[in-house]
């Protein structure tokens, strides 16, 4: 009995988290803007949050759900892939190579800022 | 009947591929990763198209905008790790998302690639339900898209560790930024190595990173449409 609570709870919750998803959908198409609806979705509940409008408890649990799962629900669009076999050419092999040299050099630029400005605050820390 | 089935093979796959990953733990056997190279297998033999796929796995689908959503929770309940370290964070965020676009843009023209492939690329360090639907938005294909979404995460996945030590990247805050603001969740998940505060701060840039992306990748995409 407890755990059909819970799940009814998780499911009420989704539907909330739905609901500022679709909000945010129709945000950006009223307005006309090339955004992505959810993450509109995703910054209005964080001000909701923020403003205490959404006590937590109301969005945990679907929440905590929905991110446990995330991987699963982008399968489907990376299946998606298999309408693409030029991947596997040569120039898909370049291509591929050219999303790891980026990854690698954006890791090597970001690790060095950061480290660059978490020892200068440790430094002004130091110094006060 | 093709609906259900379809949705419910994924799932089953899916669940199959996570319990694979927890016995031999390598990032190449991301369940993501072997679930659909399964699943276009078993498309493929049996010919079934993908739009046929999709009459089912889009209520699969559906699922990603409240899960982007769902993304504000560990960001609320992280806010006072964002707060304490808020400059670096963003700073650095933002100095990911701008080299992985420019590199990413100089290695496109080099290749001489068409401009739809050039907008598929651009959110590639992005989360991938937020990359696709960024993607989707600027006129990407978003499921080319997600491949680059998921080679990146690889990448970092794989050679994060060799990365930091060649580079010296020791201190775990910078680990943790570098990872999940180029290499998102896969990035991410290969940071519990380093401890629960790359971790955290890990995810948190992940999130951010996702939406300083959502507002500079329109910014790159208007040179290409």
């Amino acid at each position: 009995m407890i755990e059909m609570k819970k799940y009814i709870r998780i499911v009420l919750q989704i539907c909330i988290l739905y609901l500022f998803s679709l909000l945010g959908s129709f945000i950006v198409q009223i307005l006309h803007i090339k955004f992505p609806g959810s993450i509109v979705g995703l910054l209005l509940l964080l001000g909701c949050l923020h403003l205490k409008v959404i006590p937590v408890q109301l969005i945990k649990e679907g929440a905590g759900f929905l991110l446990g799962l995330l991987a699963l629900f982008f399968v489907p669009s990376t299946v998606g892939v298999m309408n693409y076999p030029e991947l596997l050419s040569i120039n898909g092999v370049l291509l591929i190579s050219s999303v790891i040299v980026s990854t690698v050099l954006t890791v090597i630029i970001t690790g060095r800022i950061c480290q660059y400005l978490e020892g200068r605050k440790t430094r002004e820390e130091e110094v006060q | 009947m093709i609906a259900i089935s379809m949705i419910i093979g994924t799932i089953i796959i899916f669940v199959l591929m996570k319990k694979l990953n927890a016995r031999f733990s390598t990032p190449l056997l991301f369940p993501v990763v072997t679930a659909t190279i399964l699943i276009i297998i078993l498309l493929k033999s049996f010919s079934i198209s993908y739009d046929t796929y999709m009459i089912g796995a889009k209520w699969i689908d559906a699922m990603l905008g409240p899960a982007v959503v769902s993304m504000a929770y560990p960001l609320y309940t992280q806010r006072n790790i964002i707060k304490q370290n808020l400059f670096s964070i963003l700073t650095s965020v933002v100095v990911a998302m701008l080299s992985g676009l420019i590199s990413i843009i100089v290695f496109a023209k080099l290749l001489n690639l068409s401009n739809d492939y050039i907008l598929s690329l651009l959110p590639k360090s992005i989360t991938t339900p937020v990359a696709m639907q960024i993607s989707g938005a600027i006129g990407g294909f978003p499921s080319l898209t997600a491949v680059f979404v998921i080679i990146a995460g690889l990448t970092g996945a794989l050679l994060g560790p060799f990365i930091f030590k060649i580079c010296r990247i020791e201190k775990s805050v910078s680990r943790g930024i570098s990872m999940g603001s180029a290499s998102h969740g896969f990035g991410v998940s290969k940071l519990t190595e380093y401890g629960e505060r790359a971790l955290s701060m890990g995810s948190v840039s992940m999130t951010l990173s996702a939406i300083i992306g959502a507002f500079i990748c329109p910014l790159f995409a208007l040179f290409f449409q």
